[in-house]
């Protein structure tokens, strides 16, 4: 497996940039990196957090998004990892990176009670 | 939604796909043979039907607690040191592709109905799963552990300080 940190196309670095854009605006969620901090992108001086990129050998990015919901989430799961990667896909072609954009999996790790949060 | 909406409860890597195959992944031999792997899926952890299980539970007026003494004994020590998740103790979830089967063990406020508690639990479980995970929740087996008394959580030694 090519390590993130050995990967130099910039498009991968920007689409992990935008997929945790898209995590930020979304209530009720944050990205996690998980046990060892395996869930992040690293590359061009940035670390991403809880977006895991890979980009094949044709320049597709496929994205992994390692998700927390906050308790009690407002909508399925299902439907809100339909959401956010629809709204990665906009955020994608707005920037004109459309094109690069592969598979976006979304991966809900732990919910989080506000409890445990505070 | 669309085919390429679908959640699974497995934990499939695109990474993992991708940097394997150098491309779109095969199909696995199930129910989500059929998924276009190009738009991606949506994963649930394996320990989110359980929290979201012992979320509802708590959810519920007359639950003190969840877990037998042991485990809540266990549990604040591991909770302390970063182990342990308070809200999985006392809850176990067996979950398949499609359906869950849910076991807790409560401890109730003394004085509440234990019938009134067990059934608003079980509704409350199965209406919070369901809607969360997308799961069916064909059982939830409740266990009244103990009862809880106002008052349990106080030692003797701060009622001796004047």
């Amino acid at each position: 497996m090519t390590r993130d940190s050995d990967l130099g196309g910039t498009g991968r670095v920007r689409l992990a940039r935008l997929a945790a854009q898209v995590i930020a605006r979304t209530e009720g969620v944050t990205a996690t990196t998980g046990p060892a901090r395996r869930w992040q992108t690293v590359g061009a001086g940035q670390r991403i957090d809880g977006v895991l990129a890979v980009e094949d050998v044709r320049g597709r990015v496929d994205l992994d998004l390692h998700l927390v919901v906050g308790w009690p989430p407002q909508m399925p799961l299902e439907q809100l990892g339909a959401l956010i990667r629809g709204r990665l896909r906009s955020a994608a072609d707005a920037a004109g990176v459309g094109a690069r954009l592969g598979a976006v999996s979304v991966a809900f790790e732990d919910v989080l009670a506000e409890i445990e949060s505070a | 939604m669309s085919d390429a909406d679908k959640t699974t409860r497995a934990t499939p890597s695109a990474a993992k796909r991708a940097a394997a195959t150098g491309g779109p992944a095969a199909p696995e031999p199930d129910d989500d043979a059929e998924l276009p792997d190009e738009l991606g899926r949506t994963t649930i952890g394996e320990g989110v039907v359980t929290k979201v299980a012992g979320l509802a539970a708590r959810e519920v007026q007359g639950v003190h607690d969840l877990g037998g003494g042991t485990a809540r004994a266990v549990g604040s020590v591991t909770q302390k040191v970063g182990l342990g998740d308070a809200f999985n103790q006392g809850v176990s979830v067996e979950a398949g592709a499609k359906e869950a089967a849910v076991d807790l063990t409560l401890v109730i406020d003394y004085g509440e109905s234990i019938p009134r508690v067990a059934t608003a639990v079980r509704d409350q479980v199965i209406k919070r799963v369901e809607f969360i995970t997308g799961l069916k929740v064909i059982e939830v087996n409740i266990t009244v552990n103990d009862l809880y008394f106002p008052g349990d959580d106080d030692s003797d030694e701060a009622a001796r300080v004047a």
